[in-house]
């Protein structure tokens, strides 16, 4: 008896160690995955040669811009350089770099690596100028501007930690468009290594290093252990692309994924409703609305554009589809500096829509034609042809028939901006660097050295006042009286209606609750994800 | 029960017939009428089949749908009926060359699958409920012209044709008072069954978006809208998918009724 139990201690012993065993090696090595489903595929990971958010929402772990957006806002705090300073006539911009980072390729960060990754977006004897390439979309020459119209910056290294930017005129947004993403640094010896074209190689500073990218099934990215901002709390990040959002939903449901990056609203409840989800939601740094052809047909009056705003109940259209959108009234969203808080939306009155088509001599109405796309966007989590015929059964009742033809988004983006279209377009915005300009600059300015409008002007509208106003807010360096500027320019854009202003989408992103420190960014970007934890 | 594939086939179509033709006076709502606080409403007594997400009546919908894939099928069968009978029997009677040119381009239509042949043909034309109809009229001319030049090719060699031909008669009443009447039979049930296809591949083209454009109720697009909503609001795309399949259904079981009615080696058995 006493040698049997003597020979079943070892094995005992093996028994009760085994899982505690495993246990421990558990405990050591369960890297901690975090998996965000995004709708598409990335289409490259150059920043500077992308302007997707797909492409974006992976950039921002992967790369730092020479200043970065503060955690949660559209501000600018430090990024790769700690400090800077910028001249009292707006024109000279100093920055001063951080010590001891290194990209991951062991490339060493400082004033001559970034200048040379910079050099490429304004230099065009530099073997990989950005703007000379074929087929990629660029920022470029919205932040530094381009050698074609003498508008560039002229950059100096001064010392191994210093850089100078001279602009040619000042131009106030530009603290805020060096931050975006898609000016984030690339290491010079990759962009060389990859003769120009990075872009399924990124190597970058932030705190996650890319791994592998799959194409339309996931990225994947690294947690970088020597991150300036401290080491990241997960361990790997995978990007899975699902397209389908009910697959999207029922991922994060089975803790398939950790994170949505997009929720369409007929959702919303169905996170809410789950204690072991949350729901983030943000006032959006977007704008959405009908752009109608100012310049071709019926809405060459100002009245009858006045009268599209009338007819469409806005407000209904915003709870019953978007989840409860605030209501446009003008060319930007309320978080935005420079918002004209007096400028109510149109009310609905359809009664005010049909005296207003009399007096502009359309008593019976007329057809036109709406240009839609299908796929959600960043500022329009339904997709245009939802918004569209949401549209098209409001001007119904006034008597305006519309005819609606949909085409795929490169295709509906090459109609919108290249061809002379007449009626309506749905169009929309999201913020690139959380400066007014980029709204009613963008949006709805007309180029008048060019003598048309500028790319993104979708509506044509032309208003020289109007301008006038875009240019001086550029000029101006003082936040207090460009402000001024540009609610006087909001309340002439509400006037001349060259949209129906619809809303502005709330940012909307599911998680688990397990999910902790995770944070929304105006910029719908993945910032600081190195600040987020799996419990 | 001679054939009761007949029966039921011709009952189902003609519930989906009468609902086309009396929609206006049954659907409680307008099919295109938006109530924002009236969205995805489950089926209820005010709406049997529920509400979609721009709150209109899910069977008032169905019902004009009905309208829809009737015309545009019917109309879509009847494109490539006529234009497959013109092939087939030019084909079959003359033979030769032109049967040859006829006959292998026939083939480089069929070669391509259905669906994919639409679309290219509806890109070309540009995206509208009229333009896929003639798309997929298109698509189905082969099958017809194939079922007509063999048939063509049986009855031109039989006796009566011959006979016919010696007595003086023209290619026009040859063709017209002899072969016509006689291959009319395999016609009628082609016919019948393709209509079945058509107005599927018709709902194929409104769901990718090459079809109905909105506001429309077009089953197709029911079932693309609804689709994004499986989870939460079955009911968007069950409806218009059961409308379909009552429609298909009914017109198949109708068409193989008609074979065995009307195929005389069929005949006398069972």
């Amino acid at each position: 008896m006493r040698r049997a139990v003597g020979r079943l201690v070892p094995l005992l012993l093996v028994v009760v160690m085994v899982p505690v065993g495993l246990w421990g090696v558990a405990q050591a090595q369960a890297p901690k995955t975090l998996v965000i489903a995004i709708g598409a595929d990335q289409t490259g990971l150059d920043p500077q040669t992308v302007e997707n958010n797909e492409s974006g929402f992976i950039m921002s772990t992967i790369y730092d811009s020479i200043v970065n957006y503060k955690p949660g806002s559209s501000l600018v705090g430090p990024g790769l350089a700690e400090k800077w300073e910028v001249s009292p006539d707006g024109l000279v911009y100093t920055f001063h770099f951080r010590h001891g980072v290194r990209f991951h390729d062991g490339t060493p960060m400082n004033a001559r690596t970034v200048a040379q990754d910079v050099d490429r977006a304004i230099n065009p004897q530099n073997p990989c100028y950005v703007l000379a390439r074929k087929g990629v979309d660029t920022y470029d020459d919205f932040t530094y501007g381009s050698v074609k119209d003498g508008s560039v910056v002229k950059m100096d290294v001064l010392s191994d930690d210093t850089l100078r930017f001279t602009l040619p005129t000042p131009n106030a947004p530009f603290l805020s468009s060096v931050a975006m993403i898609w000016q984030g640094i690339v290491s010079p010896a990759a962009t060389k290594q990859y003769n120009c074209d990075a872009g399924q190689h990124p190597v970058g500073t932030g705190p996650f290093k890319f791994v592998e990218a799959v194409r339309a099934d996931h990225v994947t990215v690294d947690a970088n252990p020597e991150y300036w901002g401290g080491r990241p709390k997960v361990d790997r990040i995978i990007f899975q692309v699902v397209p389908e959002s009910a697959t999207r939903m029922l991922k994060l449901e089975r803790n398939e994924a950790q994170i949505l990056a997009d929720v369409p609203p007929s959702d919303y409840p169905r996170v809410t409703g789950n204690g072991a989800l949350k729901l983030y939601q943000q006032p959006g740094l977007t704008i959405l609305g009908v752009a109608l052809s100012n310049e071709a047909g019926p809405f060459k009056d100002k009245r009858v554009r006045q009268a599209m705003n009338y007819a469409v109940d806005k407000d209904a259209i915003n709870k019953g589809l978007y989840g409860g959108a605030t209501t446009a009234s003008q060319g930007m969203p309320p978080v935005l500096w420079g918002y004209n808080k007096s400028v109510a939306p149109y009310p609905y009155d359809a009664a005010k829509a049909q005296a207003l088509l009399k007096e502009a001599g359309f008593p019976s109405g007329f057809t036109a034609d709406m240009m839609v796309y299908g796929n959600p966007r960043g500022y329009n989590p339904v997709g245009g042809a939802k918004l569209g015929e949401a549209v098209q059964g409001y001007l119904q009742k006034v008597g305006i028939n519309v005819k609606i033809t949909q085409y795929e988004w490169g295709a509906y983006l090459d109609k919108i901006r290249h061809t002379p279209w007449e009626g309506f377009a749905i169009s929309g915005w999201s913020g690139d660097n959380g400066d007014p300009d980029n709204f009613l600059g963008d949006l709805f300015e007309w180029d008048t050295a060019a003598g048309k409008a500028r790319t993104n002007n979708n509506s044509r509208h032309h208003n020289p006042e109007y301008d006038r106003l875009m240019v001086q807010g550029r000029q101006v360096a003082d936040q207090a009286r460009r402000a001024q500027i540009y609610e006087q320019a909001n309340k002439i854009l509400h006037d001349d209606a060259p949209w129906i202003f619809m809303n502005h989408t709330n940012q909307v992103r599911a998680a688990r609750a397990t999910v902790r420190g995770f944070l929304l960014n105006p910029l719908q970007m993945f910032f600081h994800m190195e600040q987020v934890s799996l419990q | 029960m001679r054939s009761p594939n007949l029966v039921v086939g011709a009952a189902m179509l003609a519930l989906v017939v009468g609902a086309a033709i009396f929609a206006p006076q049954i659907a409680p709502h307008s099919p295109i009428d938006q109530a924002f606080t009236d969205q995805l409403r489950p089926p209820s007594p005010p709406h049997l089949f529920g509400t979609d997400e721009f709150g209109r009546d899910i069977f008032s919908r169905v019902l004009y749908g009905a309208r829809i894939a009737l015309v545009i099928g019917v109309l879509a069968d009847g494109i490539a009926l006529a234009l497959g009978v013109v092939l087939g029997v030019v084909s079959g009677y003359f033979g030769g060359r032109v049967d040859a040119v006829v006959m292998r381009s026939v083939d480089v239509l069929l070669a391509f699958p259905y669906l994919l042949l639409a679309m290219v043909v509806v890109t070309i034309l540009g995206p509208s409920l009229i333009n896929a109809m003639i798309a997929i009229g298109i698509v189905y001319t082969p099958q017809f012209a194939r079922l007509v030049r063999a048939a063509v090719l049986a009855i031109k060699e039989q006796e009566f044709v011959e006979a016919a031909g010696a007595v003086g008669a023209g290619v026009a009443r040859v063709l017209g008072r002899h072969i016509l009447p006689n291959i009319l039979s395999p016609i009628i049930v082609m016919a019948t069954l393709t209509v079945g296809f058509t107005i599927v591949e018709t709902a194929g083209l409104s769901f990718l978006g090459l079809g109905a454009s909105p506001p429309t109720p077009e089953w197709g697009s029911m079932l693309a809208t609804g689709r994004s909503f499986m989870l939460t609001a079955p009911w968007i795309a069950t409806f218009p998918g059961l409308a379909i399949l009552v429609t298909v259904v009914g017109f198949n079981l109708m068409g193989d009724g008609l074979r065995d009615l009307l195929d005389p080696r069929l005949r006398g058995r069972g």
